[in-house]
Formats: C-alpha cells, sequence, structure tokens
C-alpha cells in the first residue's frame, strides 16, 4: 500500500524536475567577459534558463576539458584550441563554430603622456615605457598575436626585455590598468568593455601586423545538458546577440554574414 | 678569593646588613606584610609552603615588585616605592639559587659558573670559574653538563654561579631539599665555610628544622604572609610561644590544661590536662589557679622506660600503655596513652634494646623545661 | 629544463628565508614575552597571510606597489621604477606571505623555554638582549629550524601571489612553479612533469638534509 505513495511521489519529483529551468555552464575566453555576460543575461530573461559563466584562459578550460571537466559550451580565444577538441573526439566537430574574430590595440591608462595615435607603435619605444603587458604567448592567443604584430614591426626585440606576461588577457589588461605596468597590448573587446572604457586610451593596431584571431565556440561531448547548450549557440549567432558582439569589439568572422 | 671582609665585625656585618619592609598583594587575596633585617650571616627563612618565603626572595632579587615598603642592603637602595625607585633585577647584584636550580641546560658547569662574569677578560673569567670549582670541590666535572651531574654537584655548581659575581645578598631557596643526608651536610659545611669568609646577608629558605639548627644565626618565622616570631634557633624553635610555630617546629604534643596549683618557690605550676587525669608540672608563668593554658613538648624531648625509673631529676614521671609503635624512616614514632596520648619519639636502637611493643605499659619522663607554654591564640 | 625558474625560486627561497629570520626574531620574541593587552591584535595580523586566499594577497599587494598607491610613489621616487615585476618585489610578497611561517614556529619556541632561566640570568646581571642571545635562542634552536625550514619549503611552492605580482619574466620573477604552470597551458605535459619531479626531488632534500641535522639538537 506504501509503495503506491512513493511511486506518486518520485513521479511528481520528476515532472517538477523535467519542467525546472534548465542550466548550462559556459567556459568563456577573458575577453568575453562584458560580451557574454550580456548575451547571457538576454538569454536567460527569454528563455527561464539559467547560465553559469567562467572566464578565463582559454589553455586553461582546454586542459581542463581534456580532463574532464564538464562545460557545456566553450568560448576559446582562438580556433585552435575547439579544433583540436574535435580531433581528440572531446567535442562534436559540427558544433564548431566561429563567432566573431579579436582584434588588439595598444592600451595606455589615463594620465599616460603618450599620444598613442600619434606615434602608433612607436610609443612602445618610449624611454618612459619599461614594462609593457601582454597576455602570455605560450597559451593565450591574444599575447601570440601581440608578439606577432610585435615581430611584424620589427620591435621586438627592442622591447622583449620590457615584456610582463599576464596569465591571460585581464591580467595583462589588470597590470597595465593598475599603473604597474606603462603600456599593454590587449583586446579590443577589453578596452571597450565599461570597465576600461574611460580608464585610458587606445590605438587598434593595423590587422595586417598580426594572423587574424579567428575565435570559435564548441560543445564537449561531456556536456551535461546538450540541448540547451545547443540553443544557447543558436541565440548567439541571432542578429541581437551578433550586435552585442560588435558593440564590445568583436568583428565578424571573416566571410560569414 | 676574599672581597671586602674588613675585620672590623659588628659594625662592617651592620653596614652590609639587608632591611626589607615589604607589602605585597596578590588577586587571590594572599598579601605578604613583612619587616625584616638581616646582618650579614645566614638567616633562616622558616615556614609552610605558600606562607610567602618565596615571594619574600623574589621581592628582594627583583622580580617581583612590592606595592609598598623600602628595601636597601647597607646604604644601596635597591627599591623604595615612595620615591620610586626600583632598580631592576641586572643591577641588584643578587645571588639567588632557585628551588629547581635553573642551570642553563646546553652550558657545561664551567660556562654555567662563568655566565655572570661576562664583563671579565676571558683569562679572568676562567681563572675565578676554576677557583670557584676548586672551592666547591667540582673541578673534575667542570667540562660536563647539568644533565650528566649528580643532585649533590648540580647544587653545588648553582651555589658557585651565584656567587662567584660577589653578590651583596643571597638568595636560597631550599637548596638541600632534593639531596640525602650525607650530600646535605657535606653542602652545609661548605656553605659555613663560605660564609665564615665573605660575610654577607644570606636569606636561607627551608622548612627543615635540621637545617635551620645547623645553619641559622637567625630563625625568622613566616606563616600566611606575616612573621610570627624571630631570634636565635633555640628561642623561636625549641621555645616557641606561638601554636604555629610550635607546630611548624615540630611540637607534636599540644595540649589544653587548667592550672591546678602554684609553686612559687620552685618556679613551677601544676598543670592538669584536659579530659585527662594527667598532670604535668610546667614552668611558672603569670596565670592564676583555674586559669586555662596550653603546652606544647617536642616529641622528641620525651624519654621511655619500661621501669618506673627513680632517683630522677625530671618532675614529670607518668605511666602509660604503649598504643602504637610505627618506624618511618630513621624515626620510630610512638603513642603512649597516660590519660591523654603523648607522641614519643625514639631511635629504632632504643626500639630494639627495651623490646618495646604494641600495649606495653611505660613511662615516660618529661622535663619541666620541655614543657612549652603558648600563647592562647583567639579562635 | 627550466633550470633557470628552479634556481630562481631557490635563491627566492633563500633569500625570503633570511631576511625573515632576521625580522622574525624579534617580532616572535616581543609576542612571546609581550604582556600588552591588545597584542591578540598583532598576533592576529601576523596570521593574515594563513588565511588570506594567496591571489587575495598578491592582488593588493600588486595594487600596493603600483604607482597610484603612496608606497609605491615612494619606491618610484627612490628607484626610477615600481617593485612590481622584479625578485625584490617577490621577495617582499613572499615576505609577507611566509611571515607566520616563520613567527609562529620561533614564538612557541621562545616561549617554551622555562621561565626561570630567564630570571637566573637576569640575577646574574646579564641584560635581556645578552640572555636572548645566550639562553633563549641556543634553547629554541628546534622551533628556529623549524621556523626556517616551513617558510623556505613555504617559498619555493609559491604560486597565486607570485602570479599576481610577478609578471612571468624569464630569470626574474619566473618562478619554477609559474614554470610548469606554463608549460600546462601550453600544453607541454613532459616538460611539466620533469620540471614538478624536479622541484620535488629538490624540497625533499633539503628538508631531509635539515631534519637530519636538527637530531642533534639539545635533549632537553
Amino acid at each position: 500500500m506504501k509503495t503506491w505513495r512513493i511511486g506518486a511521489l518520485l513521479w511528481l519529483i520528476s515532472i517538477l524536475a523535467w519542467s525546472a529551468p534548465g542550466e548550462i555552464t559556459v567556459a568563456a575566453a577573458s575577453d568575453l567577459t562584458f560580451a557574454l555576460t550580456e548575451i547571457a543575461h538576454r538569454f536567460e530573461q527569454k528563455t527561464g534558463n539559467h547560465v553559469k559563466l567562467a572566464f578565463g584562459s582559454s589553455g586553461n578550460f582546454f586542459a581542463q576539458i581534456q580532463n574532464g571537466a564538464s562545460f557545456d559550451v566553450f568560448f576559446s580565444a582562438d580556433v585552435e584550441y575547439p579544433r583540436k577538441l574535435t580531433v581528440g573526439g572531446l567535442a562534436a566537430a559540427p558544433t564548431l563554430w566561429v563567432y566573431g574574430t579579436g582584434r588588439i590595440v595598444l592600451w595606455a591608462p589615463a594620465g599616460s603622456s603618450l599620444d598613442l595615435k600619434k606615434m602608433g607603435m612607436r610609443a612602445l619605444l618610449d624611454p618612459s615605457v619599461q614594462e609593457i603587458a601582454i597576455a602570455n604567448p605560450a597559451h593565450a592567443p591574444y599575447g601570440r598575436a601581440a608578439v606577432a604584430a610585435l615581430q611584424s614591426s620589427r620591435l621586438y626585440e627592442q622591447v622583449r626585455d620590457k615584456l610582463v606576461l599576464g596569465e591571460n588577457i585581464s591580467q595583462a589588461a589588470q597590470f597595465v590598468e593598475s599603473g604597474n605596468a606603462q603600456l599593454g597590448i590587449l583586446a579590443l573587446s577589453l578596452a571597450l568593455a565599461p570597465t576600461l572604457k574611460d580608464k585610458g586610451t587606445y590605438w587598434e593596431i593595423p590587422t595586417d601586423s598580426y594572423p587574424p584571431i579567428e575565435q570559435a565556440a564548441v560543445i564537449p561531448t561531456a556536456a551535461p545538458n546538450q540541448a540547451l547548450a545547443r540553443a544557447f549557440l543558436d541565440y548567439v549567432r541571432t542578429p541581437e546577440a551578433q550586435a552585442i558582439l560588435r558593440q564590445y569589439g568583436f568583428q565578424p568572422p571573416p566571410g560569414k554574414r | 678569593m676574599t672581597s671586602g671582609l674588613t675585620g672590623d665585625g659588628e659594625a662592617s656585618a651592620g653596614k652590609r646588613a639587608l632591611s626589607a619592609q615589604i607589602r605585597r598583594r596578590f588577586s587571590g587575596g594572599f598579601e605578604l606584610a613583612v619587616e625584616l633585617e638581616a646582618p650579614a650571616g645566614i638567616t633562616v627563612l622558616f615556614g609552610r609552603s605558600g606562607s610567602g618565603k618565596t615571594t619574600l626572595l623574589n621581592c628582594v632579587a627583583g622580580l617581583l615588585a612590592p606595592d609598598a615598603g623600602a628595601i636597601c642592603v647597607g646604604e644601596r637602595v635597591l627599591f623604595d616605592a615612595e620615591h620610586k625607585l626600583n632598580v631592576p633585577v641586572v643591577r641588584r647584584r643578587v645571588g639567588y639559587v632557585f628551588q629547581d636550580l635553573a642551570l642553563f641546560p646546553h652550558l657545561t658547569a664551567e660556562q654555567n659558573i662563568a655566565y655572570g662574569l661576562g664583563g671579565l677578560a676571558v683569562s679572568q673569567r676562567r681563572r675565578r670559574a676554576q677557583a670557584m670549582l676548586e672551592q666547591f670541590r667540582i673541578a673534575q666535572i667542570a667540562g660536563r653538563r647539568p644533565a650528566e651531574l649528580s643532585g649533590g654537584e648540580r647544587q653545588r655548581v648553582a651555589l658557585a654561579r651565584s656567587l662567584v659575581i660577589e653578590p651583596h645578598v643571597l638568595l636560597l631557596d631550599e637548596p638541600l631539599a632534593a639531596l640525602d643526608l650525607p650530600t646535605q651536610s657535606h653542602l652545609i659545611a661548605d656553605l659555613r665555610g663560605w660564609n665564615r669568609e665573605h660575610s654577607i646577608p644570606v636569606l636561607y629558605v627551608t622548612h627543615s628544622q635540621r637545617e635551620a639548627f645547623a645553619l641559622g644565626e637567625r630563625v625568622v618565622v613566616l606563616e600566611e604572609g606575616k612573621i610570627l616570631a624571630q631570634g636565635p634557633p633555640q628561642e623561636v624553635l625549641r621555645a616557641p610561644h606561638q601554636e604555629t610555630v610550635a607546630q611548624l617546629a615540630g611540637f607534636e604534643n599540644i595540649f589544653n590544661a587548667h592550672v591546678v596549683s602554684l609553686h612559687e618557690s620552685h618556679g613551677t605550676m601544676t598543670c592538669r590536662l584536659e579530659n585527662s587525669t594527667a598532670d604535668l608540672e610546667v614552668p611558672l608563668s603569670q596565670a592564676v589557679s583555674g586559669a586555662p593554658v596550653r603546652i606544647a613538648i617536642h616529641a622528641g624531648d620525651i624519654l621511655m622506660a619500661v621501669e618506673c625509673p627513680h632517683g630522677l631529676s625530671a618532675r614529670n614521671v607518668l605511666a602509660g600503655r604503649l598504643m602504637e609503635l610505627e618506624q618511618r624512616g630513621p624515626t620510630v614514632h610512638a603513642r603512649v596513652d597516660c590519660g591523654a596520648i603523648f607522641r614519643v619519639r625514639l631511635t629504632p636502637g632504643a626500639r630494639e634494646s627495651l623490646a618495646l611493643d604494641v600495649g606495653r605499659a611505660v613511662w615516660l619522663v618529661i622535663k619541666t623545661y620541655s614543657c612549652q607554654l603558648l600563647e592562647r591564640e583567639p579562635q | 629544463m627550466s633550470w633557470q625558474a628552479l634556481a630562481l625560486s631557490v635563491k627566492l627561497a633563500a633569500v625570503v628565508s633570511a631576511v625573515l629570520c632576521m625580522i622574525g626574531l624579534p617580532i616572535a620574541y616581543w609576542i612571546a614575552y609581550s604582556r600588552w593587552r591588545w597584542k591578540f591584535l598583532v598576533e592576529s595580523v601576523v596570521a593574515l597571510p594563513l588565511v588570506l586566499p594567496p591571489t587575495v594577497l598578491g592582488f593588493y599587494l600588486l595594487v600596493a606597489m603600483g604607482p597610484r598607491s603612496p608606497l609605491g610613489r615612494l619606491w618610484l621616487r627612490a628607484f626610477g621604477h615600481t617593485l612590481s615585476f622584479t625578485f625584490e618585489g617577490l621577495v617582499v610578497a613572499s615576505l609577507i606571505y611566509s611571515l607566520p611561517f616563520t613567527v609562529q614556529p620561533f614564538a612557541a619556541a621562545f616561549r617554551s623555554v622555562d621561565q626561570q632561566l630567564v630570571q637566573a640570568s637576569a640575577t646574574l646581571g646579564v641584560s635581556r638582549l645578552r640572555t636572548f642571545v645566550r639562553v633563549i635562542v641556543p634553547l629554541s634552536y628546534a622551533g628556529i629550524i623549524t621556523g626556517l625550514v616551513l617558510s623556505f619549503a613555504h617559498t619555493l611552492g609559491e604560486f597565486g601571489v607570485v602570479l599576481m605580482v610577478g609578471g612571468n619574466i624569464p630569470g626574474v620573477t619566473r618562478t619554477v612553479s609559474i614554470d610548469i604552470y606554463d608549460q600546462v597551458q601550453s600544453l607541454n605535459y613532459v616538460a611539466a612533469n620533469q620540471t614538478a619531479l624536479l622541484l620535488l626531488a629538490v624540497s625533499f632534500l633539503t628538508l631531509s638534509v635539515v631534519y637530519a641535522v636538527n637530531r642533534k639538537v639539545w635533549a632537553l
């Protein structure tokens, strides 16, 4: 007699669980901090589902996913890490999607005597510049782009000793924003972010001096909530979300409209 | 090695005397309130544990500051509450041998002794330390650490360490307590020898009467932070007037009695012990017939006989029965019922030669002058 | 093989331990013997690095070293550049981070020295400073060595604080822990494992030597 009561209870709970709001965990590169927070917020409002965001270095997330971390979506700052995941069978190739192109800028804190618009890359050679913050090129795509830009401008050898490496692009931004470094090569998306916008000046480094920073997202095969993950990615493709990306300095992916 | 001995006896002894008026209250309610004059020579501080002896030493040494009073050695003022003068410990030149000795475990005997001689040249330091080692007959253990020394050797090192700095006052806190009898006797002899040479005030804390008698030219009895009695040991400890002192001094027989009759021409009076039929003839006092008295007799002052003795000078011969016999260490303790219970101390030899046994009929012999009249303390 | 990073870490740990020994002794002495009623506040401040996340500590240190803080400006004026991203900056950060690991064992050792020995030394006319040197310190060797070893090992393995204020400059602030992290990030797992193993070996060797020597300290 008791068993049917328990059965009814379980059935009720499962119904509630099924109709309860879904939740996904999204791992994203630091440069997406502001753009993706806003996009996720809109998504939550629209669908009533919950999006947990984790920002950090792409290399870090890549290693974690390789070792079994259960993120639902991975927004990398490059295209290599997602590609490696699909090759290794840890993500489904069809889910790989280049969501935008990143740009790097030269950034100086407010109060700096350097006129970036006039000096451009030559600002890096100014004697007042003793530390230049970039993301660690060993594992951060924006760091690699920064080094590429320095090399193509033939400035790398001269400024090499002044380079200070941030664990990710956000830390590089923090170094220069706090004044500990006098200049930084940061992501455009960070320079446009509300927290940095009025704290300094930036100059867009010519895009022909570094390979394009294609940034891709992918859904790992170990994602706990595949359906919701796909729904989220679909939302990011919408013009509404794309506009937000644009607003934060992400250019449309080459060849895509 | 003699220092500062001028040879003019009394005058210089007075010049170097320790004079202390100390009041110190503790949070638990205990209060030390004493006024003390200790001339050059050994003054024994006698009392129970907790009576304030160590506190007194600590005040003289400067480890504890009194609430009020003054401490002087000769003309040097060490402490004066009124003038807010408090000479710090390191400048007092007070030698202090703690109860636990406090030898530095990581230094050798010689290094311990030389520890306080920092201001001297190395060669002088060694010479003085060596001389001390020889004087205390411990030269052979100079290179050993305290953990490797016997109790007596450690005691000597502690003494030598405090004396080598030529202090103006020496404080000894129960220095012989943990030693066996032969070692104690040796050390007492050494100390007396040293004292003859140097003549500084020495405060010697003990609760052993034997030490008090062997060493003390003066005894000061402390109880609950106050001085009960002071004077030569024969007076204070053998003829106590206060009950507490009597108890401390080992007077195990203390009786209530009342005066029965006075014998002025003999200088004695007869007293009947309370709740008994026993009478004692004691020295005459100001009491009147019928007045209550309190009598104390030292257990070691009572003679025991197995047949009724005759022709003795003692005025008190009491017949009784042996109730209890117990050997504790080198002494035999006996209890005899003569109408009142008397405690008697005998040697084991006496017990054997008299073939004493419980239940035996015995006679106790007590001299008049062995009976001490105590002040009746207000209850 | 990141010998440079390992050498840097060892150098940092050695320098920090040496400096901590010097500043730790007086601080520990004060903590052990002072009877100031607000002493507990000082003890809490000293112990703070134990409970603060290293990254939080590192972040605030970075701000303090930067040109916007009064301390940072002072340093800038004196030396022409800020403390951040320098070896000296790592030393300062590590001093704060490892302070309790030195001070606490020191203070515990001092407190456990029999007070009567200190009193005896005073009655023999020896000043407080000399008593400290001749009695308290020799009888506290075990605690002092423990404190030094702990701060050495702790600094050797430091990551969070160095990450925040170091800037990852090879030969200057790229310590071995940052180096291993970098290699993992760059997917050079083989190199990462090799460096990690080397670090483990060096740490174990150091600790073994110290504990072996420490056995000869006075049996009290």
